[in-house]
């Protein structure tokens, strides 16, 4: 069955929530869909529907707010279903969304998407990392947060980036003892040109504050300049081990502490969730500031391919204001071209976006240069480590593909089948890459010539009697 | 472990109700709205799958459907996402099953 509407926004979070609700004012018919049980996204992190709470977070406020307005709207909702397929409707023009759910529409067929698949954790190996009790620091955030579940004992949290303080006060508050949080980074001294471009963003400074305030009553050291380099344990993690780095991100030998712990939550900054624009043959960009390979946009948000607008942290990592407001000029594009409303009516909210995207655009632009990982951190592999997780491929055969002739992520996932598991490649991209790229240092390889996995559908891995249905009806 | 003490960063919460479900053969209270995956990590089970070639223990990573490696079996369906599946009563949650992908 296909279901038809005017937009289909990809994605619940920030920036779906606001196109989908931009769009809707306009008078445009929208579904959103959603691969969690609820709205919210990987920012807000709601609580499940099923649990009660008499006192809320300011962000889970204001989250409310945007829930309230989604709801308010005709705005129809399809939540826990996998988006799989994007493809060109030949016939009548537009997009057909297929999709994978209980209750889902297995096609809907649209003018125009607006794409907001946010951003996960960049995985970044290191020996140890595949044992059971090393996770990221959304996955940390996620259980504390939206399931009140601790997810060890004690936790090392270690990485790049403001969300290691995030992650750290709520472990803390969780009941969960952190030795230390291990920033890769200096920020402080990186930190002075963008001093003014900080002031504007009081809010979040402040909560800095708090969560610094939360490691000091704990006595939680936060080292700047170490790193793990090791997770070590039989069948979990036992014990960690932290270094200090060097100027350019390499571990000082002779600095090694061990520390006892069940846990450690990795936070090395975030990569855009970019597989159904690379899916549908948009162009993109390689920028390591904005988490790696982006796509292509216009000033309304529209990718390369016409009536495909992309929004928030799937576009480039630029944090949840960002994010909203790319996601209102996204809704307010796609209304125009839908003739929801006229280039005229719509001028006036274009030129005021615009501006505050430009604000906004130094805020993220400052994350990105404080705490982009840098070539160091992504060297922390050994030649038995794996970077592969899904097909458990280490960096040496990666190494030995390279000097067997492999020059591209292509040719490297041919000879050692390096992205061909269940994640599609989405884990080891970034570290496949940055070995490639390591290892032809006297070619001077850059990450534009490695490139980047291809991705065909299904994104996601299906039942097999799903996909042979669907495989059918697309025809 | 389930937190039970509030703070400013995680005020107090009333879970859902009250359920049971079945994981490798023993009953564990679990509450509607948790995921497999929290239920698993409450009560200390952080091993949930094995990797086909060398057999090794893996848990939850990304903790949000992106990695692939918390997948468990559940009512005989084998490699579900633990981290994106809510909980039901009665459910019956198998980990570190021998699978073919
Ligand atoms: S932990 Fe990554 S998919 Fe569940």
């Amino acid at each position: 069955m296909t279901e038809t509407f005017q937009l289909a926004v990809i994605g619940g979070g920030p920036a779906g929530m606001e196109a989908a609700i931009t769009a809707a004012e306009a008078g445009v018919t929208v579904i959103i869909i959603d691969n969690f049980p609820s709205l919210g996204g990987q920012y807000y992190k709601p609580l499940p529907d099923e649990f009660g709470a008499r006192k809320k977070t300011k962000t889970e406020r204001e989250a409310e707010v945007l829930f309230k307005m989604v709801k308010g709207l005709p705005i129809t909702q399809v939540h826990g279903a996998l988006v799989w397929g994007l493809f060109p409707d030949e016939k009548q023009g537009g997009w057909l969304v297929a999709v994978h759910g209980e209750g889902a529409p297995k096609k809907v067929h649209v003018q125009a998407v607006v794409l907001a698949t946010g951003a996960y954790d960049t995985p970044v190996a290191f020996p140890g990392w595949t044992l059971p009790g090393v996770l990221t620091a959304g996955a940390a955030l996620t259980l504390v947060k939206t399931q009140r579940v601790a997810p060890g004992r004690r936790a090392l949290v270690v990485g790049t980036g403001p969300l290691l303080l995030s992650a750290a006060a709520h472990l803390i508050d969780a009941g969960v003892q952190v030795p230390a949080v291990c920033e890769a980074s200096r920020p402080f001294f990186k930190a002075i040109p963008y001093a003014f471009t900080a002031l504007g963003q009081l809010g979040r400074i402040e909560e800095g504050i708090k969560y610094a305030s939360k490691m000091a009553s704990a006595r939680t050291p936060y080292k700047m300049g170490w790193s793990i380099v090791e997770a070590r344990g039989t069948e979990r993690v036992e014990e960690a081990v932290i270094t200090r780095l060097d100027s350019a991100y390499r571990p000082v030998e002779g600095s090694e502490q061990t520390i006892a712990v069940d846990t450690v939550v990795t936070g090395f900054h975030l990569i855009p969730n970019t597989g159904l624009a690379r899916m549908i043959g948009c162009e993109f960009e390689y920028c390591q500031e904005k988490g790696g390979w982006v796509p292509l946009r216009d000033k309304t948000m529209q990718s390369s391919q016409p009536g495909v607008y992309i929004a928030g942290d799937g576009a480039g990592i630029g944090g949840a204001e960002m994010a909203r407001l790319e996601g209102r000029m996204a809704g307010l594009a796609a209304a125009v071209q839908v003739g929801g409303i006229t280039q005229g009516e719509a001028g006036g909210v274009y030129g005021r976006l615009k501006s505050e995207l430009k604000h906004q655009r130094g805020y993220a632009r400052m994350l990105g240069a404080l705490f982009t990982p840098r070539p160091g951190l992504t060297a922390l592999a050994k030649d038995d480590t794996l970077i592969c997780r899904c097909e458990e491929i280490t960096l040496g055969e990666i190494r030995s593909a390279v000097a067997a002739g492999a020059r591209t992520l292509g040719e490297v996932k041919m000879i050692t089948r390096t992205g061909m598991g269940n994640c599609q490649g989405r884990m080891c991209e970034h570290g496949v890459t940055n070995a490639i790229v390591a290892a032809l240092t006297a070619e001077k390889a850059t990450h534009q010539q490695v490139g980047m996995y291809s991705i065909r559908p299904p994104l996601h891995p299906l039942p097999v009697d799903v996909l042979a249905d669907a495989a059918e009806e697309l025809d | 472990m389930r937190i039970d003490q509030s703070s400013s960063l995680l005020p107090e919460v009333k879970r859902g109700k009250k359920i049971r479900i079945v994981v490798d053969g023993s009953f564990l209270d679990a509450f509607e709205g948790e995921t497999v995956a929290a239920v698993l990590l409450a009560a200390g089970v952080i091993k949930f799958r094995l990797t086909r070639e060398h057999r090794h223990p893996r848990g939850v990573y990304c903790g949000m459907g992106v990695c692939y490696e918390c997948l468990v079996r559940v009512d005989g369906v084998d490699n579900v996402r633990a981290c994106m599946t809510p909980v039901v009563d009665g459910m019956n949650v198998e980990t570190c099953r021998e699978v073919e992908l």
